[in-house]
């Protein structure tokens, strides 16, 4: 059971956040960087696998802010190979990002890729979609437990309103992890000192075509506060009367 | 009633075969004993050094002190260190006595030299006989005491149901050992009056007043030379059999314990050790194996005698937490013995299903009875024998944090202090928020030089309810004029408490960091409300290159009042308080009296709680507890605290100068239903209270 677990550094939203003068990214300067939560997760998920089945858990992650620290605490929690993806910029744009991923993945030898749904800083949630579409893998979402037997898995996925769905999926597949069986276990200190010490990120150099992205930051900024809101009162149709005045004074 | 010459014969009236078959049993007897002995010391020999070979004069004088006077066995014990002391000195008398005739007998003879006679004799007799009685009462009381099953005595676990354990041979063992000591006496007493009756009552002979007294009772039976073979033998045997059966069972202690004593170092509690730089990098903090225990640690294990006096101290074995700290031990000597093929004989154990235990911390100490320690240390200051049970819990807690084995409110505690360095998820920029409220602001020590660093800690810099008191002692300080500064947003959680948890790698992170904070600031002295911080700033960083002079709060506003920098009114005279002594304060650091001698300045009537000073019963916060669950517990000891508060009778406040404490006690009235009836005061509160309206001088 070799799994890949692609993972990707978030601002700390324990810190202030602050538009930078661009007016278009976040001021680095004062940021700390973590691991995505969800990220976490499908990395304890893929590590419980390997307790369970054997075979090998390889961490991924696109170069950036603290990425190698984040590499080095997945050694120490157990991960076996970690590879660090370079030549590609690719914040806020999950097309770019899973295109570079999957420009590496595809030579590799895995059974299973489990990364988190979405990610806190671009609340995009495309990503497991658009590396399963470039590998022509299948994949799940919003997974919250994952059972494997021979070359299927037998996937949880959490709906809306509590309702749980059940999928077979055959491996190997795209798995967007919402939580692990456990919780994320906790490194020691001198762990990720020894794993710094003796673990090695492999550097891949990978070429993206960048006409592949289509996004690009217009702005960015805190939201704005409305200047206070005003009741329509009325019956519904006179409601609707005044809602159709108001649009046609905007446009 | 015929001259008789003022000596006794050895081996009287035995033919020459009895004494060769004598010599036979005793020298079987004493290779058994050398042979249980060597087993041990080669399982000690196993364990790491422990650094404990320096001073040894000292430490050996200093124990036999301790042996004379029993001070560690009476206190707080008076009945059982009596009983002993008598059991002990009746034990050691008549050993020496036995070993002056074996050496008059089978030594000097040969050089035709005979000491035991003439004056000699007599005193020898009647030491022998006043020491034999007082080794009978000994045995007595302590018999009448097991009769009434104390609680310490009860070897009930906490950790385990009935029925998963068998200490039947614990209990068994208590009894071969007290009988058969007993029986060994009287037999002796028996012998000595048959042969004074057989002998015709020499007059010499009445300086063994209890023998002579004993020998009319036997006059009568006619049997007399019959019945001194007979119990000489019976005797003779018992003795050889306790010989041979001491290193196999709690008559070990006779052995181990004085060494136990001797090479004890009280101060590894509040200095613990650290783990050797290698092993951390290549196989992790804790304790997997038998080898990685010092030989003071194996020592120890061999050491306890189930006193159960930490058993009964204990607060999380009183709230119901799965942790007695005797058991602990006992578990461990279970384990070493086992795998040191020196298994006691009777004295032992047995868990059903115990199997093949796999891992020291998770299969023989249970992880949820590692986790329960608060580290107050109130085992190891009520152990008459010096075990110290601390150093192995947290380095077995080492081994669980190693494997990432905890509940989850302590990892989000560990990641917390490990990401800003606090453990309440806060943002480093936001630890001197607290000052945002005050009418000055105190001075940033990185930058200008102070008199005073305030250290300020977590609980007083980020918990809302404490950062009111923080603001109350910063401007009480103030207003007396005492210099101050902080260190800002550059101080760390102490990390006291991340190394009881048993993160070791973080805790000298946390260490390095605070220490190259503090160097590059620039001040002469260091206080702290913390006794926690307190604790590892003045015990522990020295180990790591930061020596710094630092005061307990406390001390430094006894200090103030005593100048009269602090003026205090008779608002507060007459109420009847009471005080509790944190942990960290009083039993890790013998700080007891500045807060007293507060109290008293204010005037107030300090009520002493029964449990006080280094005998205080700990909050159940300390090491590491604070981030863990304690809804398991069937009463916290906060509550159980506020109890005995309560049961001292009209007492208005609860007096505490540890911020923790404030949070603990707080939450412990309103939980056991006493809101209303005592109410939770840190000790700032008071003075400003009788401050106020007093004029207060602020010349620096």
């Amino acid at each position: 059971m070799n799994i890949i677990v692609p993972i990707k550094q978030v601002p700390d939203l324990v810190e202030e956040l602050e538009v930078d003068s661009s007016g278009k990214a976040l001021d680095k300067e004062w940021l700390k960087f973590r691991i995505n939560e969800f990220d976490d997760h499908a990395l304890e998920e893929a590590l419980l696998l390997k307790e369970d089945l054997g075979g090998t858990v390889t961490v991924i992650a696109l170069d950036g802010d603290d990425v190698d620290k984040a590499l080095y605490t997945a050694a120490a929690k157990g991960a076996d190979k970690l590879i660090k993806v370079t030549g590609v910029d690719a914040e806020l744009d999950n097309h770019k990002a899973a295109k570079a991923l999957a420009s590496v993945i595809k030579d590799m030898d895995y059974d299973l890729i489990l990364t988190g749904v979405q990610a806190v800083d671009d609340l995009d949630g495309q990503l497991p979609v658009l590396l399963a579409e470039y590998l022509g893998l299948p994949h799940i979402e919003v997974v919250t437990g994952v059972k494997v037997d021979g070359n299927v898995a037998t996937v949880q996925k959490e709906f809306s309103g509590g309702i749980v769905g059940e999928y077979e999926v055959d491996l190997p597949a795209v798995l967007g992890i919402q939580a692990a069986r456990e919780t994320p276990r906790y490194v020691p200190v001198a762990k990720v000192r020894r794993a710094m010490r003796s673990a090695e990120i492999e550097e891949v150099n990978a070429t993206v075509d960048d006409a592949s992205s289509a996004l690009t930051v217009e702005r960015m900024f805190k939201p704005e506060t409305g200047g206070g809101a005003e009741f329509l009162t009325g019956s519904v149709d006179e409601i609707a009367a005044k809602i159709v005045e108001l649009i046609k004074s905007k446009i | 009633m015929h001259e008789h010459e003022i000596t006794r014969e050895i081996f009287r009236n035995f033919p020459l075969w009895m004494q060769v078959v004598f010599y036979i049993v005793a020298f079987s007897s004493i290779g058994i004993f050398l042979f249980g002995a060597w087993k041990r010391i080669q399982k000690y020999r196993k364990g790491r050094p422990a650094g404990r070979f320096n001073k040894l004069p000292q430490r050996f004088f200093k124990v036999l002190g301790i042996m004379m006077t029993h001070a560690t066995l009476r206190k707080n014990y008076t009945y059982v260190g009596l009983a002993h002391w008598m059991i002990f000195w009746g034990f050691v008398v008549l050993f020496i006595g036995t070993c002056i005739i074996a050496f008059d007998h089978d030594f000097l003879r040969f050089f035709g030299v005979h000491l035991l006679k003439g004056t000699f004799y007599i005193v020898f007799s009647l030491f022998m006989d006043v020491f034999g009685v007082l080794f009978i009462i000994g045995l007595l009381m302590m018999m009448v005491r097991r009769a009434k099953k104390p609680f310490n005595l009860n070897y009930a676990r906490v950790d385990r149901p009935e029925g998963k354990y068998d200490r039947s041979g614990y209990i068994r063992d208590d009894k071969i050992f007290l009988w058969l000591l007993l029986f060994i006496a009287v037999t002796g007493f028996i012998i000595e009056a048959a042969r004074i009756a057989a002998d015709g009552f020499p007059e010499f002979e009445k300086w063994a007043p209890f023998g002579y007294a004993m020998a009319h009772l036997l006059d009568s039976t006619g049997q007399l030379n019959a019945i001194h073979m007979a119990t000489w033998w019976v005797h003779g045997i018992a003795v050889l059999i306790f010989v041979a059966y001491i290193p196999y069972s709690k008559a070990m202690h006779i052995l181990v314990d004085y060494a136990n004593l001797m090479f004890a170092d009280k101060t590894t509690a509040k200095r613990l050790p650290r783990v050797p730089a290698e092993k951390m990098d290549k196989e992790g903090m804790g304790y997997v194996k038998l080898e990685d225990f010092t030989w003071k640690e194996l020592l120890d294990f061999d050491a306890c005698t189930k006193c159960g006096r930490c058993h009964y101290v204990c607060p999380a074995r009183t709230a119901g937490a799965p942790l007695s700290p005797r058991d602990v031990i006992l578990d461990m000597r279970m384990y070493a013995d086992q795998l040191s093929g020196t298994e006691e004989w009777v004295d032992k154990q047995v868990l059903v299903n115990g199997g093949k235990a796999k891992s020291i911390a998770g299969d023989v100490i249970l992880p949820e009875t590692l986790w329960s320690c608060t580290t107050c240390m109130a085992c190891m200051e009520v152990c008459p024998v010096g075990i110290e049970h601390l150093t192995t819990i947290v380095n077995l807690r080492r081994a669980l944090v190693d494997e990432g084995e905890m509940e989850d409110m302590l990892q989000d505690a560990l990641a917390n202090i490990g990401d800003y360095g606090n453990s309440f998820g806060k943002p480093e920029r936001m630890r001197a928020k607290w000052t945002k409220d005050l009418d000055f602001k105190p001075k940033d020590a990185r930058k200008e030089p102070v008199e005073y660093l305030w250290f300020v800690g977590d609980y007083a810099s980020f918990d809302e309810r404490i950062q009111e008191l923080t603001r109350k002692v910063a401007t009480i300080l103030h207003r007396a004029g005492v210099d101050f500064g902080l260190l800002y947003e550059d101080e760390r959680n102490a990390g006291n408490d991340v190394r009881r948890v048993g993160e070791e790698g973080l805790y000298e992170m946390l260490a390095e960091d605070n220490i190259a904070a503090l160097k590059s600031a620039k001040f002469q002295k260091i206080f702290t409300t913390d006794p926690h911080s307190y604790n590892t700033i003045k015990n522990e960083y020295p180990d790591f290159g930061g020596e710094f002079e630092i005061y307990h709060y406390t001390e430094l506003l006894l200090e103030l009042i005593r100048q009269g920098k602090i003026r205090i009114s008779d608002k507060l005279k007459g109420i009847r308080v009471t005080y509790h002594d944190p942990c960290y304060l009083g039993r890790y650091n013998g700080i007891t009296e500045p807060p007293r001698e507060i109290i008293r300045a204010l005037g107030m009537e300090l009520v002493e709680m029964p449990r006080n000073r280094s005998n205080s019963f700990c909050c159940g916060a300390g090491g590491g507890r604070i981030w863990m669950d304690d809804s398991g517990l069937k009463e916290r000891p906060s509550e159980n605290r506020i109890k005995e508060a309560l049961s001292l009778g009209d007492i208005r406040y609860f007096i505490i100068a540890c911020p923790k404490d404030f949070a603990m006690y707080s939450d412990a009235v309103k939980t056991s239903g006493n809101e209303g009836k005592i109410e939770v005061k840190d000790i700032i509160e008071l003075i400003e209270e009788a401050m106020e309206g007093a004029e207060v001088t602020a010349e620096a």
